[in-house]
């Protein structure tokens, strides 16, 4: 599966009703080891309710600065949350599913780009 | 105005964390020996293509390899090229991820460059002085 077909689809929980988009895939890199660095294992997805995709990832950082931009990119992606791989139920190019009773985690990383 | 309640964070992970947007995609891609090699246009995991339910306990995907190709097109009008088109870098070749995406691989061997090293062995070696460094 090609990741940039999954951006930008629609989510929905068990009984349909719509969440928002996967804004982002969140990889963690603890897979196996291979020559160079480890394999990157698919974490979860980044969902935002009310845009198709992430920019600059204000919604993930603590920035306050520049405070217009800061703040309008924290409106627009205001909701996002982080479902885990194991909640997701159904993966493909036109839509996600998330299995019931999901767990909506947030989205935040430190400063260092890690949680 | 809806409200959104606080949500509880990541349960803590034992490895590093690549949010693709933020870490991966549109990064520049050097080779070992530093040199621009081409940027990651897309990335391509393990798993499968079509709508598939997914058995509880399931493997995550993991990352296969980075893409680059001609996007410039479908960047502006949308879409992707035919996966057939996409050249692949595979993940066992990356070294490093940072502000660039750094290989552990010489570029001048990589799929991804074979229009500017068909340009250099073609055409720029057939003018006079084309064969070697500007003094």
């Amino acid at each position: 599966m090609i990741l940039g077909d999954l951006l930008g689809t629609p989510v929905h929980d068990s009984d349909g009703i719509r969440l928002g988009r996967v804004a982002d895939a969140r990889f963690t890199l603890d897979g196996d080891p291979q020559q160079l660095m480890a394999g990157a294992r698919l974490l979860g997805l980044v969902v935002s309710p009310h845009s198709w995709s992430s920019f600059l990832g204000y919604e993930r950082t603590g920035l306050t600065q520049p405070w217009p931009l800061a703040s309008l990119l924290r409106w627009r992606h205001r909701g996002s949350f982080v479902v885990m791989w194991d909640d997701i139920a159904v993966i493909g190019e036109e839509s996600v599913r998330l299995r019931d009773g999901f767990t909506a985690y947030s989205p935040a990383l430190d400063e260092a780009g890690q949680q | 105005m809806k409200t959104y309640r606080p949500l509880a964070p990541v349960p803590p992970i034992a490895g590093r964390i690549l949010d693709a947007q933020l870490h991966l995609l549109d990064r520049q891609v050097l080779d070992n020996d530093g040199v621009p090699v081409t940027t990651v246009d897309d990335v391509e995991l393990s798993a499968p293509e079509e709508e598939t339910v997914i058995a509880p306990g399931t493997p995550a995907p993991i990352i296969t390899a980075l893409l680059t190709g001609p996007v410039l097109g479908t960047r502006i009008f949308g879409g992707r090229p035919p996966s057939s088109r996409l050249v692949r870098i595979p993940w066992k070749d990356v070294a490093d991820v940072g502000v660039v995406v750094r290989l552990g691989v010489s570029g001048e061997n990589l799929e991804s460059g074979w229009v500017e090293r068909w340009i250099r062995d073609k055409i720029i070696a057939r003018i006079p002085g084309g064969r070697h460094d500007p003094r």
